[in-house]
């Protein structure tokens, strides 16, 4: 296995603020693999998480928590996981201290460098406008001692014409290039030291769509022509079904379904993939999932399935905790029940699946749950009503924290509905 | 290879004749450089050569009591003569060579010490950063004027002592320009490319970093240069530097203060050398300004 990521999780700590310090949870709880030679695309929509990950397998964010695993012989990997599910931490944290990138040395991650790039979205700041192109692309050689001087330079001219760019465009600056030559020239850049992964964050998202085009099937030559690993980050689903063998979905922080290309595209499951899916333009195949709401705030993830909140297929026991379901019981009560609620009393959460209403009789509360459990499916958690003190006290089941299922040949789900039982 | 090689040196020619070029299209650099290349002329040939000039004491001011009272320009005093009976035009060329050697030395130590400070303290952050922040707070937080007057004070009231004071209040300007530019430098894209690639801390520092941090410092340079003879001429003319007969432009200008009424060239010329060497310095940043950023090139 080229690149194996495990419970990776990043929170970015937020600095001040009135109301006390929080984190951002960026990434959590993420495995990704990536083999030799093989193109993974991992989509998602803006914050989701994406770019963090790919800076994370590179080393160039530290981990909250989880391991980086690169290089890793396929037994040990298996054996790695083996003693996760038995929770065997000594065996976990002898092949983690081994193969984990989190675990290097400065002087080791340098030289793990040769074997990793990146390239990056904007092909404008990603390239040191002082430098000329040739020191441009020489920078991964030099800074790794792959190779240095005259030799370097020489292969800069190689690297020119594998990118398709006239060897003259040594001497230019980047100002004096297109987007699309650019973007070479950070491919360039990124395979000079013949690395086996390659990170490619966005590589066409700044391009106007001939250029998206040429740079894509380049890619495509590189990796067959030189067997490199490549994770591809993109929002763009055709890209990534044009150029990935096998899909991760990542949403709110959390990588919701894995598995081969094809199958993904033609039978998405996790219900938020098949709203991601139903939402590429022109695509025929069943009606357009359209969601509601918007992702969530990622400093208070929803518990649970982050999902739960906008998934149209959502479950008593998705994610639903007091906070959300007494929101929406006020605002029935004060809406289409006006009346049942006095002057003054309000509906409380008490703790994370409690809810009391003042002053409420637990029959009528009853009653309007019963008859909006259809619309309201945050109130389908909702398993008993009863009197408590000062009014209707709502009591809601555990909600349950999906793992990761497997469903068909090679394909991973994080969803309940596909856990079985 | 040796071919490469030649290559390349073309290149680098080729290289210096667009620097060139796009400098010179810049009238107003071209004017500047003319004007700053005669001072620098005048002050080297005063320092090495002063015989070609016709000066017999390049280093002090001649005095003339026999005849102490400011004469008008003519034809053997072209800029006429202050008190006590100095002739101006000599003088001047005496005294620009010392106000561009000081002006110089106040600008690049300072320059040197906040652009390297500066960015030390974008690229550490944190406490480092604040340390080094608060401190150009105190500087800016007195009128640099006064706090020079200060320094200079404790240190003695000399001109080696007053350009070092000056030294020592001009930094901080710097250092907050340098860290501003690294500031916006450090996140871009660029930055995190170096790393990925393996680059180190050094390296993106004065490799990455300084080069784009540069040109909006050499462009307060140059305008620095034209202030510093200015602020140097100003405390010598208030007569807070002691001055033992040093051709300086300031001392200069307050030779003749007790006759401005009646002989106002005193005045006039010393003056308008020192203002002709802020303009014409200004002009060169400009053009300098155009030289380094590879955008304007194209």
């Amino acid at each position: 296995m080229l690149i194996a990521a495990r419970n990776l999780t990043k929170f970015f700590e937020l600095r001040g603020g009135l109301t006390g310090k929080g984190a951002v949870q960026a990434v959590s709880d993420v495995d990704v693999e990536v083999r030799e030679g093989e193109i993974v695309g991992v989509v998602g929509e803006s914050g989701s998480g994406k770019s963090t990950l790919g800076r994370l397998l590179l080393g160039l964010i530290a981990p909250t928590s989880g391991e980086v695993l690169f290089d890793i012989p396929e037994e040990l990997l298996q054996k790695y996981d083996e003693a996760r599910s038995a929770n065997d931490k000594k065996t976990m944290e002898e092949i983690a201290s081994k193969y984990s990138i989190t675990r290097k040395s400065g002087r080791e991650l340098r030289a793990l460098r040769r074997r990793m790039n990146m390239m990056f979205q904007d092909p404008y700041s990603s390239l040191n406008p002082r430098w000329r192109v040739e020191d441009i692309i020489m920078e991964p050689m030099v800074s790794t001692g792959y190779l240095t001087g005259n030799e370097a330079r020489k292969r800069v001219r190689e690297l020119l014409e594998e990118v398709g760019l006239p060897r003259e465009f040594a001497y230019r600056y980047p100002h004096e290039l297109s987007g699309g030559q650019r973007q070479r020239v950070a491919l360039a850049r990124s395979i000079s030291t013949l690395p086996s992964f390659l990170v490619l964050d966005e590589p066409t998202s700044a391009l106007d769509v001939s250029a998206q085009a040429q740079i894509l099937q380049l890619l495509k030559r590189i990796r067959e022509r030189f067997r490199i690993g490549l994770l591809l980050i993109t929002h763009n689903i055709a890209v990534v079904s044009y150029m990935s063998d096998r899909i991760y979905v990542m949403y709110a922080g959390k990588v919701v379904e894995g598995g081969p290309k094809t199958s993904i595209i033609s039978k998405p499951q996790h219900p938020y993939t098949v709203a991601l899916i139903s939402a590429v333009p022109g695509n025929s195949r069943g009606p357009r999932v359209i969601l509601r709401g918007e992702p969530p705030n990622l400093v208070d993830p929803p518990k649970g399935c982050h999902f739960h909140p906008r998934c149209p297929m959502v479950m008593d026991n998705c994610g639903w905790t007091a906070k959300e379901v007494a929101e929406e019981l006020e605002f029935l009560l004060r809406g289409r029940y006006y009346g049942m609620l006095k002057e003054g009393s309000k509906v409380v959460p008490q703790g994370e699946l409690e809810i009391l209403v003042e002053g409420a009789k637990a029959e009528e509360v009853r009653k309007v749950i019963e008859e909006e459990k259809e619309e309201v499916k945050s109130l389908r958690s909702i398993y008993e009503v009863r009197e408590g003190n000062g009014g209707a006290l709502v009591k809601l089941m555990r909600y349950d924290i999906p793992g990761m299922y497997r469903t068909d040949e090679g394909r991973e789900v994080s969803c309940l509905i596909y856990r079985k039982t | 290879m040796e071919t490469q090689k030649t290559e390349y040196e073309a290149d680098r020619f080729r290289e210096i004749k667009t620097s060139l070029s796009v400098f010179f299209s810049n009238k107003g650099a071209v004017v500047g450089l003319v004007i700053v290349l005669v001072y620098v002329v005048d002050a080297l040939l005063v320092q090495f050569f002063p015989q070609a000039l016709g000066l017999k004491h390049p280093y002090t001011l001649v005095s003339n009591y026999v005849n102490p009272v400011p004469q008008p320009p003519s034809a053997s005093y072209p800029f006429g003569t202050t008190f006590p009976g100095v002739d101006l035009f000599t003088s001047i060329l005496k005294a620009v060579r010392v106000d561009l050697g000081y002006s110089l030395f106040v600008v690049l130590l300072g320059a040197f010490i906040g652009t390297v400070l500066g960015v030390i303290s974008a690229f550490a952050g944190g406490i480092v950063d604040e340390f080094v922040m608060r401190i150009t707070d105190i500087f800016f937080s007195i009128p640099y004027l006064v706090l020079a007057l200060a320094i200079g004070f404790v240190l003695g009231r000399t001109l080696d002592n007053m350009a070092l004071a000056l030294a020592i209040v001009w930094w901080p300007i710097y250092a907050r320009y340098a860290r501003g530019q690294a500031l916006s430098i450090k996140e871009m894209t660029f930055v995190e490319a170096a790393r990925a690639s393996g680059s180190g801390g050094g390296k993106i520092m004065f490799r990455h970093i300084l080069p784009n941090v540069l040109p909006p410092i050499f462009v307060q340079i140059s305008l620095d240069l034209g202030t510093v003879v200015l602020v140097f001429s100003v405390l010598a003319f208030i007569g807070f530097i002691p001055n033992a007969n040093v051709p300086e432009l300031g001392y200069l200008a307050s030779l003749g203060l007790n006759y401005v009424a009646t002989a106002p060239w005193t005045v006039l010329f010393p003056g308008a050398a020192i203002t002709l060497f802020a303009l014409a310095v200004n002009l060169v940043g400009d053009g300098l300004r155009d030289v380094l950023d590879p955008r304007r090139r194209s």
